[in-house]
C-alpha cells in the first residue's frame, strides 16, 4: 500500500519540478544585492554569520537569510540555508529552533532555548517559498514550526493574548515581573501566513494586541517602547534589561511598514523617536533621559527612517541609503527587507 | 554487515513497539508518557492540504513580479504526503514494483565514484546495498573499466557527499533542477542524502539532550538504525532511557549485543548499558557475552569496574539483591586497594543492608587506608546503631563541616552520646567541643539533651539554659519545655513553672499536670550550685566558662527522679491512656496489666501520692517481663523513699536487680535518708557512718554536708564541723552560716 503510495508521491515530484516556472525579469531582492549579501554573511554550510558578535549564528539569521534568499528568488541558496537551520537549531523536542549557534562551543548550540522571532521568520520563509516553489515539504514544516509557535509561545494572560520571547523563561511562572514581551518579536506580516499554517483565532488576537501594546506603551520623553516589557501589572521596562529602543526595537517601524500597518501617528512617534540630529540617522535611545547613547549611521538603519519619509511625505529615498555595500549582517538585512519593501509595495520611493 | 540494515532497524523498533503492526498510530500510540512527541507526529497528520494552503499563502503575497507556477497536482497524492511514514518510504530505496514488466535502470554512479577514489569499503557496501536491491543486477567486473557516459555535475554531488557537505549537495541538486528542468537526482543520492542529514541532527539533538528529537529522528530513518554505525544506536538507546522508556533502551543495546561484532563497541556497550540502566535490565545484556577460544571472556576488561558499579547502585538502591560474585570480586579487589575506596563501598553496602558489624569492619579498614569524611561518617553511623556513640562523635568531629551530611552525623552521635542511660561520663573537653558545635548548629535535640544530661549530674542552672536554648531554636520542642519546667518547679521558681504551664496549655498535658503537684521534690532540692564546679556547661558562651574536668559524675538520686527518659514515657503512656489526674487517680483497680500498672504508678508519683503509686508499683512487679519488674521495684523503692520507709525502699530495691546506675541511684538515696533517720533519732554517729557510706558513691550534697556538720557539733567535734561549714557557707548557704555562728558562739561563751 505503501510502496504505492511513494510511486505516486514520486510522480508529483516529478510534476512539480516539470511544471514551467515563468522567471519575472528581476525578484525583489536583485541578484546582484543578494549575491553580495551571501558573500559576505553566508557560509558553505547555509550558516547566515553575525559578524558583529563574534560571527555567531541564531535562528533569526537563518530566518532573515530564508527570507531574503526567497525575495531574491533562489531556490538552491534557500535549500542551502535550511539545511543548516533543520540540522543544527531545529532539534527541539518541542519542535521550535535553538536560537544561539557559536562556531567554537562544542556543542555548536550554546543555548537550546528558542527565540520567537527567529521561529516565527524561519516558519513564515518555509511557507512563503513552499507556495512559491511548490515544495510540500516546506509546507509541512512551516506548518509544523508554526504549530509549535502557537503550542508554546503564544499565551492568553488576562485577556491578553501574548508572544512570548521564547518557552522558557519569560511567562509569568517564570518571573516575578512576569509575562515579559519583547514589541520587536512581531513580525506583523508573518502572523496572516502563521494562522493559515496552523489555525487559531489566537493569530489574529496576538496581531491586534501587538499593535494595541506600541500605540499605548510610551516611556521616556522620547515616548518610545521599551525592547523588554514587563506586563505583571502596568506596562513597565522589565528588570534586567537596558531600558532602551535599541537593535531590537529599531525594526519595529520596518515590519510594521512591512506588515501593511498604516497607522501615521504611530509610525511618525517611532521616527521622530529615533531620529538624530542629522535628519537620517537612528540611534540608541536611552529611555529615561531620553538620551542618544550611539548614533546609528548605517544606510540599512537609515533606510528605515527613509522609508517613514517617503510613505508620509513622498520624499524618494536618496542614492547613498539605496547603495548596498554590507558591512554589519543586522543593518545589511534590514537593507535587504527595506529595499524589497519599497520595490513591491511603493516603487515611488526610488 | 551480517544483517540488512533496513532489517536490524525494523528489529529494533518492532521490538521498541514502534511498528508492532507498521504505520504511525503504532509511534503516537506508544508515546503515552511525552506529549510533545505525538503532538509533533500530529501536526503532520493534521496539516491543512498544501495546495489549498500554497493557494491561500500566494494570494496574501499580492506581488505580481514572480508569476507563481501552477501547481497542477494530482489531490490523491496529497493524502499520501501527509502520512508522516511516506517520508520514510521514499527515504527508504524504493525497490521496483513487483512483476514490472521493465528491469530498471541500475543507477551505479556511487559504484563507479567510490570505485574511482579507491574505496573499496563503500564500493563492497555499494554493490551489496544493489544486489539487495535488484537480485537481478550483476555489478560490472571492473567498475572503473565500464566506459561511462560521465555526467560531471553528478559525479560533484556525490563528492561533495562522501566530504559530508551535505548542505552543498542540496544546493547543487536544487541548482542542477533549476536549470534542468527535466532532471531529477537519483533516489539513491537523495536517500543517502537524507539519512546523512537525519545523522547530524539526531547527533545535535543528542548532544542537546533532545531526546524526543532524538527517538523521533530515529524512527523516521531506520537505515540509520544498524550495526555500521553504533554510535547512533547507542545515542537512541540513551534517549529511551532519559525519557522513561528503559526497557527500549535496553533493547537497542540487545541488539547491539545479539547482532554487531565490532569488540571495542560491544565492549563500550556494556558499559554504557551500565552507566544507564538499572542492575536488573543490565543483567540479562552481560548473557551476550562471548567467550573466546582461550576461555577468555569478553567483558572481562570491565568487570571489575562493572563490579563495582552494580555494588555501588546497591548502595542507593537497597532494595535489589545483586549477584554474591559482584561483592566477592568487590572484596578481592579491596585486599589491594591502597586508597580504601573499595572498602568504602563494601562499607556502605553492609551499612545499606542492615549488615552493621560488617559495615563497621570495611568503614574501619577504610579508614585505615585513608581517613576521609564519607569512611568516618559510615562507621559513625555503624557506631550509633551498636549504642556506641562516644566513638562516634570522636571519629566524625574532624569532619563535621565537610558536609551537610556528614555534620548531620555528627551532631546525631553527640545527641545520642548524651541521651545515654546512665548518662556517661563525657570528659570536659568532649563537652566543650559538643556544646560548641550545638551552638554553631543550633541544633535542638542535642541542645535538650544537654539540658537533660545537667539536670542528671545535678546541674538545674546549666540545665535550664540548655532548656532555654532549645526553646529559642524550636519553640515547639515540647520536651524541652517540659524539662525547663520541671528543673524550675525543682529550684522552687514557681512564677517560672507557671508561665512555662501557661504558654503549654492545652498542648502538653504533663506540663500542666505539674501544677498539680502538692509539694516540691523533696531532698536536696534547695541546692543551687553543686559543691564542686560545673560540669555541664551552658550556652550560649560554653567557652567562656572554662570548666574543671569531672572526673566522675555527680549525682544526687532524689534530684533525678525518675530521670528525664523514664519520666517522658511514664507520663505520656498514662496521660494517653488516661488523660488527667481523676483517671490517674483511680487506683490500682483500673490497671487491668501490669504495663498499665506501672504507668499508674508513676502518674501518681507525678501527682505526688507515692502511697498510692507504690501499691501501682507492687501490681506492676508482678509482671513476667524483666523490664517492667525492674522498674516497678525502681519506682517502688522512690515511693517508699518520698514515703519516709527508708527500710521498705532498702527491700524494694534489692527484689529485683537493678542496673547499675539504678542501684546507685537508690543507695545514695536510702542512705541519705537513713542519715537523716539517725540524725533525728540523735544517733549521730550512725548518721555519720550512713554519711560516710553514701560519700564512697556520691559526694555529700550541701544539705547533707550541713547535716554532717552538725552531726560533728553534737558530737563535740567543732573543728570538723567548722571546716565543713566554712565550706558550706561559701556557697551562701545560710544553714552553715549559722552553723558557724553557733561554733562561735559556743566557743565564746566557753571563754
Amino acid at each position: 500500500m505503501r510502496r504505492t503510495f511513494s510511486v505516486v508521491l514520486a510522480f508529483v515530484v516529478l510534476l512539480a519540478a516539470g511544471s514551467s516556472v515563468v522567471r519575472a525579469a528581476e525578484p525583489l531582492v536583485p541578484e546582484t544585492l543578494w549575491a553580495a549579501y551571501k558573500a559576505k554573511f553566508m557560509d558553505d554550510s547555509g550558516r547566515i554569520i553575525d559578524n558583529a558578535n563574534g560571527n555567531i549564528s541564531h535562528s533569526e539569521g537563518q530566518g532573515y537569510g530564508l527570507l531574503l534568499a526567497y525575495l531574491a528568488d533562489n531556490r538552491q541558496d534557500f535549500e542551502q540555508i535550511w539545511y543548516f537551520t533543520r540540522t543544527e537549531l531545529l532539534v527541539r523536542d518541542d519542535g521550535l529552533a535553538a536560537w544561539k549557534w557559536e562556531p567554537q562551543a562544542s556543542p555548536h548550540v550554546t543555548d537550546v532555548n528558542n527565540a520567537t522571532d527567529g521561529d516565527i521568520l524561519i516558519a513564515y520563509a518555509l511557507a512563503l517559498a513552499g507556495s512559491r516553489w511548490s515544495n510540500a515539504g516546506y509546507l509541512r514544516q512551516a506548518a509544523m514550526l508554526a504549530r509549535a509557535i502557537l503550542q508554546h509561545t503564544v499565551v492568553t494572560t488576562k485577556g491578553r493574548t501574548l508572544l512570548l520571547p521564547a518557552a522558557e523563561g519569560f511567562a509569568v511562572d517564570d518571573r516575578a515581573d512576569g509575562p515579559v514581551i519583547n514589541p520587536s518579536y512581531w513580525v506583523f506580516e508573518a502572523l496572516p501566513i502563521m494562522g493559515l499554517l496552523a489555525p487559531s483565532p489566537k493569530w489574529e488576537a496576538l496581531s491586534g494586541e501587538g499593535l494595541g501594546l506600541l500605540k499605548r506603551i510610551q516611556f521616556g520623553p522620547k515616548h518610545l517602547p521599551a525592547e523588554w516589557i514587563s506586563l505583571s501589572t502596568q506596562p513597565k521596562p522589565a528588570d534586567g534589561f537596558e531600558q532602551e529602543y535599541g537593535y531590537n526595537a529599531l525594526r519595529i517601524p520596518l515590519y510594521l511598514m512591512r506588515g501593511g500597518v498604516t497607522d501615521k501617528d504611530l509610525l511618525r512617534r517611532l521616527r521622530e523617536g529615533w531620529l538624530q540630529s542629522d535628519g537620517v540617522s537612528g540611534g540608541i535611545i536611552d529611555l529615561p533621559s531620553g538620551r542618544t547613547k550611539a548614533v546609528l549611521d548605517d544606510p540599512g538603519y537609515q533606510i528605515i527612517n527613509h522609508i517613514a519619509a517617503c510613505i508620509s511625505d513622498g520624499k524618494r529615498i536618496t542614492p547613498d541609503v539605496r547603495r548596498f555595500n554590507p558591512v554589519l549582517y543586522f543593518p545589511s538585512t534590514l537593507q535587504l527587507l527595506g529595499l524589497a519593501f519599497v520595490t513591491e509595495k511603493h516603487p515611488e520611493c526610488l | 554487515m551480517p544483517l540488512k540494515p533496513q532489517l536490524l532497524a525494523a528489529t529494533i523498533l518492532a521490538v521498541g513497539g514502534f511498528y508492532p503492526d507498521g504505520g504511525h498510530e503504532a509511534l503516537a500510540g506508544s508515546a503515552a508518557p511525552r506529549g510533545a512527541r505525538i503532538e509533533r507526529v500530529m501536526a503532520a497528520a493534521d496539516l491543512p492540504d498544501t495546495d489549498t494552503l500554497a493557494g491561500k499563502i500566494r494570494a496574501t503575497q499580492s506581488s505580481a513580479q514572480i508569476p507563481l507556477p501552477d501547481p497542477g497536482i494530482d489531490d490523491t497524492a496529497h493524502i499520501v504526503q501527509f502520512d508522516p511514514t511516506a517520508e520514510a518510504q521514499t527515504r527508504s530505496p524504493t525497490p521496483p514494483t513487483a512483476g514490472a514488466a521493465e528491469e530498471p535502470e541500475v543507477d551505479e554512479s556511487a559504484l563507479r565514484y567510490f570505485a574511482a577514489r579507491g574505496d573499496t569499503a563503500r564500493l563492497k557496501a555499494e554493490i551489496a546495498r544493489l544486489r539487495a536491491l535488484y537480485p537481478n543486477w550483476q555489478p560490472p567486473a571492473d567498475p572503473l573499466a565500464v566506459p561511462q557516459h560521465r555526467d560531471a555535475k553528478l559525479e560533484a554531488m556525490w563528492r561533495l557527499y562522501s566530504e559530508g557537505k551535505y548542505a552543498e549537495v542540496r544546493r547543487a541538486i536544487a541548482e542542477r533542477q533549476a536549470s534542468e528542468t527535466t532532471w531529477q537526482a537519483p533516489a539513491d543520492l537523495l536517500e543517502r542524502l537524507s539519512v546523512a542529514e537525519a545523522r547530524v541532527r539526531l547527533v545535535n539533538a543528542s548532544e542537546l539532550k533532545q531526546y524526543d528529537t532524538v527517538v523521533s529522528v530515529g524512527a523516521e530513518n531506520p537505515s540509520l538504525l544498524n550495526c555500521a554505525d553504533v554510535d547512533v544506536l547507542w545515542r537512541v538507546a540513551e534517549a529511551f532511557v532519559k525519557t522513561d522508556r528503559a526497557s527500549r533502551g535496553q533493547d537497542a543495546y540487545r541488539f547491539i549485543l545479539k547482532n554487531c561484532t565490532n569488540p571495542a563497541e560491544r565492549l563500550a556497550t556494556i558499559q554504557k548499558a551500565a552507566a544507564l540502566l538499572p542492575y536488573e535490565s543490565v543483567q540479562p545484556l552481560l548473557a551476550f557475552e562471548k567467550t573466546g577460544t582461550d576461555g577468555s571472556r569478553e567483558f572481562d576488561s570491565v568487570r571489575d569496574a562493572l563490579s563495582r558499579s552494580f555494588v555501588a547502585e546497591a548502595n542507593r538502591r537497597p532494595e535489589i539483591s545483586i549477584d554474591a560474585t559482584y561483592l566477592e570480586r568487590v572484596k578481592r579487589l579491596a585486599a589491594n586497594d591502597t586508597n580504601g575506596t573499595d572498602s568504602l563501598l563494601l562499607g556502605w553496602y553492609y551499612l545499606r543492608h542492615n549488615a552493621m558489624p560488617e559495615a563497621e569492619k570495611w568503614f574501619r579498614t577504610s579508614r585505615d587506608k585513608s581517613n576521609t569524611a564519607s569512611a568516618s561518617q559510615g562507621l559513625a553511623l555503624t557506631l550509633i546503631a551498636r549504642k556506641a556513640p562516644a566513638e562516634a562523635e570522636e571519629v566524625m568531629f574532624r569532619w563535621k563541616d565537610d558536609s551537610e551530611d556528614a555534620s548531620a552525623t555528627y551532631l546525631a552521635a553527640t545527641a545520642n552520646l548524651l541521651a545515654g542511660d546512665p548518662p556517661p561520663e563525657v570528659p570536659g573537653p568532649v563537652l566543650q567541643r559538643i556544646a560548641a558545635a550545638v551552638v554553631e548548629k543550633r541544633y535542638v535535640p542535642t541542645a535538650q539533651q544537654m539540658g537533660w544530661y545537667a539536670r542528671a549530674f545535678n546541674q538545674p542552672q546549666a540545665a535550664i539554659r540548655w532548656f532555654q536554648t532549645a526553646l529559642q531554636w524550636k519553640a515547639d520542642d515540647e520536651p524541652s519545655a517540659y524539662g525547663l519546667a520541671i528543673t524550675q518547679q525543682q529550684l522552687n521558681n514557681h512564677a517560672a513553672v507557671e508561665d512555662i504551664r501557661r504558654q503549654w496549655a492545652g498542648r502538653s498535658q504533663r506540663i500542666a499536670n505539674l501544677g498539680l503537684l502538692t509539694s516540691p521534690p523533696p531532698a536536696t532540692t534547695r541546692q543551687t550550685t553543686p559543691p564542686t564546679a560545673t560540669a555541664v556547661e551552658a550556652p550560649p558562651a560554653p567557652a567562656a566558662a572554662t570548666a574543671p574536668t569531672v572526673s566522675a559524675p555527680v549525682r544526687v538520686a532524689a534530684q533525678r527522679a525518675p530521670g528525664p527518659k523514664v519520666t517522658e514515657k511514664a507520663t505520656e503512656r498514662a496521660t494517653a491512656s488516661k488523660g488527667n489526674r481523676t483517671d490517674c487517680a483511680l487506683g490500682t483497680a483500673s490497671a487491668a496489666n501490669s504495663q498499665q500498672a506501672l504507668s499508674l504508678g508513676w502518674c501518681l508519683m507525678n501527682l505526688n501520692r507515692p502511697l498510692e503509686a507504690s501499691e501501682a508499683f507492687e501490681k506492676a512487679a508482678q509482671s513476667n517481663v524483666q523490664s517492667v519488674r525492674e522498674d516497678a521495684a525502681y519506682g517502688q523503692s522512690l515511693a517508699y523513699l518520698r514515703l519516709g520507709l527508708t527500710n521498705k525502699a532498702a527491700i524494694a530495691a534489692t527484689q529485683t536487680p537493678q542496673t547499675g546506675k539504678r542501684a546507685a541511684e537508690l543507695q545514695t538515696a536510702i542512705l541519705a535518708d537513713r542519715a537523716v533517720s539517725a540524725f533525728n533519732a540523735k544517733r549521730y554517729r550512725e548518721a555519720l557512718v550512713y554519711l560516710d557510706q553514701r560519700a564512697r558513691l556520691s559526694p555529700d550534697t550541701t544539705d547533707l554536708a550541713v547535716l554532717r556538720g552538725y552531726a560533728y557539733m553534737n558530737l563535740g567535734m567543732y573543728n570538723d564541723a567548722w571546716k565543713i561549714f566554712e565550706f558550706v557557707a561559701e556557697t551562701g548557704n545560710s544553714d552553715a552560716s549559722r552553723g558557724l555562728a553557733e561554733i562561735r558562739d559556743m566557743q565564746n561563751g566557753y571563754r
